[in-house]
């Protein structure tokens, strides 16, 4: 179907997959598998590989279970940021509790490293810089998706900034 | 800006897990074997050769038909079953399924060997689900042939 609107060609991807048609689901695993992976490997660091994978198991698992495929997007980020901060916690990973704060959208210093960036943070806070710079969310949607309260996110955003450029520059 | 961030792509290995995970009834056997990918692949990737001294639950398969990744084969079991398999096939990566059948397998590097995993069986009709005698016992059957290979 080469005139196919992507979004078409997700939806009946979908609907095959439920169907219990394998190429489709192997073609949807080749879709998301990509998509996953840069959601889950900001958040889960050197642990991003386990994340994404446990992500698509739990998305293939219960696949028959979405009852929109034009949803599928918004299902699958929500179950990879998820299983990505769980990964992470699991590897406890510690976080100087100085540092969890969050640089400002468009900062100069994380435009320079973000890996290093990542890395002075805690997975949820990685996770709502990754929504909102990534994914262009906003943080509202970032916060319910992590399930925290929006002004906790806000505040995050919003007070980080100079300690996170004091810790920088230091 | 995003090119910048950490991004993960996803090995075939991993993935053949995450595709397994949605089969109901499926079981997928993963190996390291002393050999290196190319040498692995050479034999796995060769549907109407290796691939079938490996999978031996084919006795013979043919290919009648392919366009870039995708491939159509004729198969017939040792069990006397014929079926038309469809599927994707690329480095690492071969996934096959007939209306009865469904044959996975992947490989990837893993410092001078490879992973390889193996998954399929005999399918429930048209659906995401295999009869689950006998899957086990299939994929180490896979993982034995292939190291006897070797």
């Amino acid at each position: 179907m080469p005139d196919e609107r992507p979004d078409d060609q997700t939806a009946r991807l979908v609907r095959a997959a439920q169907r219990g048609d394998t190429l489709a689901m192997a073609e949807l695993l080749d879709l998301l598998a990509p998509y996953v992976g840069r959601v889950c490997a900001p958040i889960a660091l050197d642990q991003g590989a386990d994340a994404a994978q446990d992500a698509l198991v739990a998305v293939f698992k219960s696949l028959r279970a979405l009852k929109d495929p034009a949803a599928l997007h918004g299902w699958v980020r929500a179950i990879a940021v998820r299983e990505a901060v769980r990964t992470a916690h699991r590897a406890a990973r510690t976080v100087p509790a100085d540092l969890s704060a969050l640089p400002a959208r468009g900062d100069p210093q994380l435009s320079a490293d973000i890996s290093d960036v990542l890395d002075r943070l805690s997975p949820e806070h990685r996770a709502v810089l990754m929504l909102r710079d990534v994914e262009g969310l906003d943080e509202r949607t970032a916060a319910a998706l992590l399930g925290v309260r929006t002004g906790t996110v806000k505040s995050r955003l919003h007070r980080a900034r100079d300690t996170f450029r004091k810790a920088w520059t230091s | 800006m995003n090119e910048r961030w950490p991004t993960i792509d996803l090995d075939p290995v991993r993935r053949l897990h995450a595709l397994a995970a949605g089969i109901r009834g499926a079981h997928v056997t993963e190996a390291h074997v002393d050999a290196p990918f190319e040498r692995v692949w050479s034999l796995l990737g060769d549907l109407e050769g290796g691939f079938g001294q490996v999978v031996t639950d084919m006795e013979r398969l043919r290919v009648v038909h392919r366009q870039g990744e995708r491939v159509e084969a004729l198969a017939r079991s040792r069990y006397g079953m014929r079926a038309r398999l469809r599927g994707v096939q690329r480095p690492g990566w071969c996934w096959l399924q007939s209306r009865f059948l469904l044959i996975g397998v992947a490989a990837t590097p893993e410092g001078p060997g490879t992973r390889v995993a193996f998954t399929g069986g005999v399918r429930l009709p048209s659906r995401a689900a295999l009869i689950s005698l006998g899957v086990r016992r299939e994929g180490v059957r896979s993982v034995e042939n292939l190291t006897a290979l070797l």
